[in-house]
């Protein structure tokens, strides 16, 4: 059993980030801890795993057992043997350039036999349903194969227990399917799990046991679930006369060889908030860059307010869209979170209407005023999100174009996004949002498009479109997601 | 077949070959080593597409490299003039033998460097030539910094290209006019991949101490090369190369600096 009494933890003496927690794992069951962004949940993770206090510094009080034995003094290597953390982001955890290399990385640093290891690294990628990925170069692996191999790699090194920190955050529906049938069978096999999830729906079917994080202080789940919106968008009626503000037609780009997007043709009118949708890999965030003029594509044109894209310089570009990716360390270009903010001024010249308050009354909108002066970079992952959107849309341009807008967001953030986005539709522009999440498309979205393997399935109104994938196999679709 | 062969050995071959170049310039010499390299191309079925545009550009920058050696030699016996006799005027620009030696001396070591190296990357994988390191005991800790830098490169060239669509989406367009304009474009390119690459840090140091990095002082292989018999032969071939090229170059064997 992997026990915590007592533990109380704060990175820089002043704010306390765990709160007297008790916890206990066992082998054999499914644990879940859930909780609001930013509750503490990933520095329990690190807790468990004997990070804190080794190897991260930090005021930590109180103890942590395996098995009844006291731990303090063993040092990481020999705690790894037994606990192993899968961490959120799996691209950052991979070292190694081949699949089998990185499965073997583990057991290789514990001076294993090879004949042994060539055993390991086999139960370990058959355990995930990834052993035909063996030879495969890691750059070449898809997200949810990225993590299947990271969760392979902290396998082999046999531990007793398996922690996972918001395993669903890069996996689509389909993955997440796969993800529970993966654990519900570690578990079968006596591994003690804790699963890390701000996305209840994800993992609650197979928890035995779910508990909450919030504010340091460890609880019961207590079964209530909150749902992200709860007003569903009346049916769009489309004004008969309007222009499209967006149109595609015929679109198409390879990388390389690979074909990401295939022909592809839409239009997008005002008023209009339309949910991109598909699998990993089916081209959404590669069609999301082409209709934003940012990609050129390699056939077919793409129309911003009447001009093809591909004769925009940046200026143009920027003076009709606001984008915002999915890595927000990709687009903070300034010092201070300031200068981002008003970063739209001194690129564009057409500017004379803004009131010059504007890009302040925006930032305290956001919930960013008070750090105005700090450097954008020392933001948590919700608030650059939060100053990637109100740093975009300052200016209010035609169409806004959001890459899962809502991943790792907590109900302020979620709340401005949802108000941003419905204030430039009601006024008369538009919204295409990529999500995984038909919860946000059905309360925010009057449109989805459902992308598959490049091309569009289909293309419609929210509650038929949600119906229509349920009987083409998308199934996994059209259950709703909750948050805690 | 060359994949075969231990990959320090390889190594040793790629630093030896160039070394000998560097230190007998003869262009015959060059010539012949770089025949040999073309023929390690072939009898390692790796291809050497001539009409890919980077041999392309490669062959015509050495003779690019050619030319420009031959006109500024103007010592040794006149060939020819480039420009010749016009009435009372010229001949101008004289090609000499020496020139012509010169010159091909220049691209065919040129030539010879690029594709040797070329050569190294395809028949060498990375991972078994940072482990075939610790043979020299060097510490697994460094050559791992090999293996990591590899494995992110193609991650952060993907990165560069979102942070510039990320500029363009912003109007920051990378402008020519004026110096403090371009060095505003650089940094907005390398904070954000900066920034990336240090939050990558915690997490993947977090991964590897996770899984045992650091353990113990030796590490075992999954996959590892041996040395073997063919290994050793290859590394007197290769040292006599050296060897011969240094006798060549202090004048110790007149009758082969004849020919070479």
């Amino acid at each position: 059993m992997l026990e915590v009494h007592d533990v109380s933890f704060s990175y820089d003496n002043e704010k306390l980030i765990l709160d007297s927690v008790n916890l206990q794992v066992r082998r054999g069951e499914i644990a879940m801890i859930t909780g609001p962004t930013g509750s503490g949940k990933s520095t329990l993770a690190l807790v468990l795993a004997g990070f804190i206090p080794r190897v991260i510094e930090g005021a930590f009080t109180g103890s942590f057992l395996i098995d009844g034995k006291n731990v303090e003094k063993d040092l990481i290597s020999e705690i790894a043997r037994k606990v192993a953390l899968v961490q959120q982001d799996p691209e950052s955890q991979i070292s190694t350039l081949l699949v089998c290399d990185e499965v073997a990385f583990g057991p290789e640093n514990y001076s294993v036999a090879p004949s042994d290891i060539e055993k390991r690294v086999e139960v370990a990628l058959n355990a995930v349903g990834s052993s035909h990925l063996a030879n495969r170069p890691t750059y070449a692996l898809s997200g949810g194969e990225k993590q299947r191999v990271t969760i392979a790699s902290m396998l082999a090194g046999k531990p007793d227990f398996l922690l996972l920190d918001e395993p669903s955050a890069s996996l689509d529906p389909k993955g997440i399917q796969q993800l529970q049938k993966v654990l519900l069978g570690f578990k079968n096999n006596g591994y003690g799990i804790l699963c890390i999830e701000h996305r209840l729906a994800t993992i609650l079917s197979i928890a035995d046991r779910v508990l909450r994080l919030s504010k340091g202080r460890i609880s019961k789940w207590s079964g209530k679930t909150s749902s992200i919106m709860t007003t569903p968008v009346e049916h769009f009626r489309r004004p008969d006369s309007a222009e499209p503000l967006l149109v595609a037609k015929g679109v198409s780009y390879c990388y390389g060889t690979i074909s990401a997007v295939r022909d592809v043709a839409l239009s997008v009118y005002p008023g209009e908030i339309v949910a991109l949708m598909g699998d990993n890999g089916s081209g959404k965030s590669t069609l999301i860059n082409l209709l934003a003029g940012l990609l050129h594509s390699t056939d077919g044109t793409t129309y911003l307010d009447g001009v093809p894209s591909i004769e925009m310089t940046a200026q143009e570009v920027a003076a009709r869209v606001a984008v915002v990716f999915q890595n927000p360390n990709h687009q903070i270009f300034e010092r201070t979170v300031q200068r981002e903010q008003h970063l739209v001024f001194d690129v564009l010249d057409s500017l004379g209407k803004i009131p010059s308050e504007r890009p302040d009354e925006v930032l305290l909108a956001a919930g960013l005023a008070e750090l105005k002066e700090r450097n954008p970079f020392s933001l948590s992952h919700g608030q650059k999100r939060r100053l990637n959107v109100s740093s975009v849309t300052v200016h209010e341009p035609l169409v806004y174009l959001f890459d899962e807008p809502f991943i790792g967001q907590d109900e302020v953030g979620r709340n401005f996004i949802t108000q941003t986005i419905r204030k430039r539709s009601e006024s008369g522009g538009a919204a295409i949002l990529v999500t995984h999440d038909s919860a946000v498309a059905t309360n925010l979205c009057s449109r989805i498009i459902f992308m598959e393997r490049g091309s569009v399935l289909l293309d419609g109104p929210p509650k038929i479109v949600l119906n229509r994938l349920g009987e083409m196999g998308y199934g996994e679709y059209s259950v709703l997601g909750v948050m805690s | 077949m060359l994949h075969r062969l231990n990959p320090s050995l390889k190594l040793a071959g790629l630093i030896i070959i160039t070394t000998g170049i560097l230190i007998y310039p003869s262009w015959r010499f060059s010539g012949l080593l770089l025949l040999l390299t073309i023929l390690g191309f072939k009898i390692s079925n790796v291809p050497l597409d001539v009409s890919k545009r980077r041999i392309r550009f490669l062959v015509a920058f050495s003779a690019l490299l050619f030319a420009f050696q031959v006109l500024m030699t103007a010592n040794g016996t006149i060939l020819f003039f480039i420009i010749p006799k016009y009435d009372s005027m010229g001949p101008f620009l004289p090609v000499t033998d020496f020139g012509v030696e010169k010159g091909f001396g220049m691209s065919l070591r040129f030539l010879l460097v690029v594709f040797s190296s070329m050569l190294f990357v395809s028949v060498t994988d990375p991972t078994l030539l940072a482990h075939s390191f610790t043979r020299f005991r060097i510490p697994y800790r460094y050559s791992f910094a090999l293996v990591i830098a590899l494995r992110f490169l193609p991650l952060f060239d993907m990165e560069n290209k979102t942070v510039r669509m990320a500029q363009r989406s912003r109007g920051i367009s990378i402008s020519v006019r004026g110096m403090s304009r371009i060095l505003r474009t650089i940094r907005y390119t390398f904070f954000p991949l900066l920034i990336s690459a240090l939050s990558r840090v915690d997490a993947l140091s977090l991964s590897m101490d996770g899984r045992g990095f650091g353990y113990s002082k030796t590490r075992t292989y999954f996959r590892k090369s041996s040395w073997t018999a063919l290994d050793s032969a290859a590394l007197v071939l290769l040292l006599a190369l050296l060897l011969t090229s240094i006798l060549l170059t202090l004048g110790f064997l007149p009758q082969i600096s004849a020919i070479i």
